[in-house]
């Protein structure tokens, strides 16, 4: 009693320091069943789905789990949404009746009013190699989900997302099984698994949403369309710089035979990944790479059945205008002096053979 | 009908039908290498756009092409084995005195001589048409066929030496349509008095007047021989 005296009597800041504290108290322990009671998933999670053995017989003996890792649902991006925002078909709890199929589409289209981001036009998917594949009925074929989950999708900047750049191998990887193995062994695998974020991923060459069979003249992989595939980093001056790869490449193949064949449509001309390869691109250092010195007659056999060792002795990618062309620059370089000299040469010549018949004929007259 | 207007036949049958088929080929090769040098340019893609599209552009090349080889093979056997292509042929070989005529020509242009050397059937002008013509045609014809048969030639040369063609190909393509058109097409067409076409390639016939201005050696001894 005297204790509980000496505490009112300790002046006016302890006094609200107390006061404060009890508040926050009350407050805390107000909120906290409040929170559940509130959120209106909760009726769903509570009674079934929050039960981490809620599943369903779908044949004797076979089962299916229902149970949903809400704590994985609140870290997505749909984390403000309620169950029944989606599952729109679900009135009353218990719902007597396996709910309908939801589509992203619900949400994701032009114009919708609940503000659900369509960065990709959904009709990209719809055209690419995988939409027209599940329009088709294959039952591998992904859809959204495959890709982005069903309760935990996550922005691609979030890297505990499936779509997150160093992730997005293993994702493809989840149906392209030895595509992934290939992918890991080559350039790109080896520096993203290292670390670098800005290596190539699947995604990078194949697209996301717009993937097209490579036969097709709107895919990035198309013959047409392979060499502004790969110069959208091999044409980077900086970011080629950064890994010490040579930013040239690109370039100089447009500029050669294979490259201006392919510019104006002869599709069996080679384009980078005839003797790159792709998946598994390696350097030319390694003796497993197709461009490795002792494997290229066998690369260019591929088209040029006459092809050999003799293809190794000389440089490849070469600009003319480059001294790293070596003999070729040379040659270029006296060819344009000579058609320089060659030109002012014989204009000179023209104005001194006017000269002489002007001359000529003053002296007739 | 005045001395002046009387024609003497310069360039026989023989040598204009292959001046022609040299001309067209070479006429064909030029428009169709452009169009490649300048696929860039609105120029290069009209050209490979009348041309028929890139691989009719490359199918008239190597046409024209073998014509211009042909050509070559033929200008060979006229030269070695008739009597009139090798008395011509012998008349354009080069002799110091063309260096000399050369000279003087420039000087004389120049306003530092008084007098026009003379010159001779073929004067410096023919010959050093003729031969440095000779000399880019083989040029072309080597580098073109190492690229024309370059699955053939993959057997053979080292890569470098693909590259090294395709340079001087397209560096001496270049420098033969310089000099055709700023001295072959300059003397034919626009020098004065040729305006707008000297049409001895055709008729093989010049004026007496021509002859005796730009091949007074020939004239004289014409004369002597009493023509």
């Amino acid at each position: 009693m005297r204790t509980v005296c000496s505490v009112w009597k300790m002046g006016s800041l302890g006094q609200a320091l107390a006061i404060c504290l009890g508040l926050v108290g009350i407050i805390w322990l107000w909120q906290f069943p409040a929170q559940s009671q509130q959120d209106a998933n909760g009726r769903c999670l509570l009674e079934c789905h929050g039960k981490p053995d809620f599943k369903k017989e779908i044949a004797p003996g076979q089962f299916r789990t229902l149970y949903l890792d809400y704590a994985q649902f609140k870290a997505s991006v749909h984390k403000e949404k309620l169950c029944i925002d989606c599952h729109t078909d679900v009135t009353v709890l218990p719902h007597p009746k396996k709910p309908e199929q939801i589509h992203c589409l619900q949400c994701h289209y032009e114009g919708n009013v609940v503000g659900a981001p369509v960065r990709e036009r959904p009709e990209k998917y719809k055209e690419s190699v995988h939409g027209k594949a599940f329009e088709r009925g294959n039952p591998n074929a992904p859809d959204c989900k495959s890709c982005h989950t069903i309760h935990a999708v996550k922005p691609p900047q979030d890297p505990q997302s499936t779509v997150y750049r160093s992730t997005i191998p293993k994702t493809c990887g989840g149906c392209h099984i030895e595509v992934y193995a290939e992918y890991l062994e080559g350039v790109h695998g080896q520096a993203l698994r290292k670390g670098v974020l800005e290596s190539a991923v699947c995604t990078n060459c194949h697209s996301e949403h717009d993937l097209y069979a490579a036969d097709d003249p709107r895919s990035s992989l198309h013959p047409r369309n392979v060499a502004t595939t790969c110069a959208k980093c091999h044409g980077d001056v900086q970011m080629m710089e950064r890994r010490g790869v040579p930013v040239t490449q690109v370039e100089a193949f447009k500029e050669s035979f294979h490259g201006i064949k392919i510019e104006f449509g002869v599709l069996k001309s080679a384009n980078c990944v005839s003797c790159h390869s792709y998946h598994k691109i390696l350097r030319s250092s390694d003796p497993r790479s197709p461009i490795h010195p002792q494997n290229l007659a066998q690369t260019c056999g591929q088209c040029h059945p006459n092809a050999t060792a003799n293809v190794a002795m000389g440089k490849f990618h070469i600009i003319p205008s480059d001294p790293e062309a070596g003999i070729v620059f040379y040659i270029s370089q006296f060819f344009k002096w000579l058609t320089i000299s060659v030109l002012i040469g014989l204009i000179l010549h023209i104005f001194l053979d006017l000269y002489g018949r002007f001359r000529l004929r003053r002296a007739g007259e | 009908m005045s001395s002046d207007e009387r024609m003497h036949l310069r360039i026989n049958l023989q040598l204009r039908i292959q001046h022609f088929l040299l001309m067209t080929s070479v006429a064909l090769l030029i428009v169709t290498g452009l169009a490649l040098l300048y696929r860039e340019s609105a120029f290069g893609r009209f050209l490979i756009a009348i041309e028929g599209g890139f691989e009719s552009r490359g199918n008239i090349h190597r046409f024209a092409a073998a014509l211009l080889i042909f050509t070559s093979f033929y200008h060979w056997l006229y030269i070695l084995f008739s009597r009139a292509g090798h008395d011509e042929f012998m008349q354009m070989l080069l002799r110091v005195e063309d260096f000399r005529d050369y000279g003087r020509t420039l000087l004389y242009d120049l306003g530092l001589r008084r007098e026009k050397p003379k010159l001779d059937r073929y004067g410096y002008r023919e010959k050093f048409q003729y031969w440095a013509f000779a000399f880019f045609v083989l040029i072309m014809i080597l580098s073109g066929f190492v690229m024309w048969f370059h699955n053939w030639f993959f057997g053979l040369l080292p890569k470098w030496a693909f590259d090294v063609a395709l340079a001087v190909h397209g560096g001496t393509g270049t420098l033969i349509l310089i000099l055709l058109t700023l001295w072959h097409l300059y003397i034919v067409h626009l020098s004065p008095g040729k305006f707008p076409i000297d049409w001895s390639f055709w008729t093989g016939k010049i004026s007496e007047r021509q002859l005796r201005e730009e091949h007074p050696l020939e004239y004289e001894r014409l004369r002597e021989k009493g023509m």
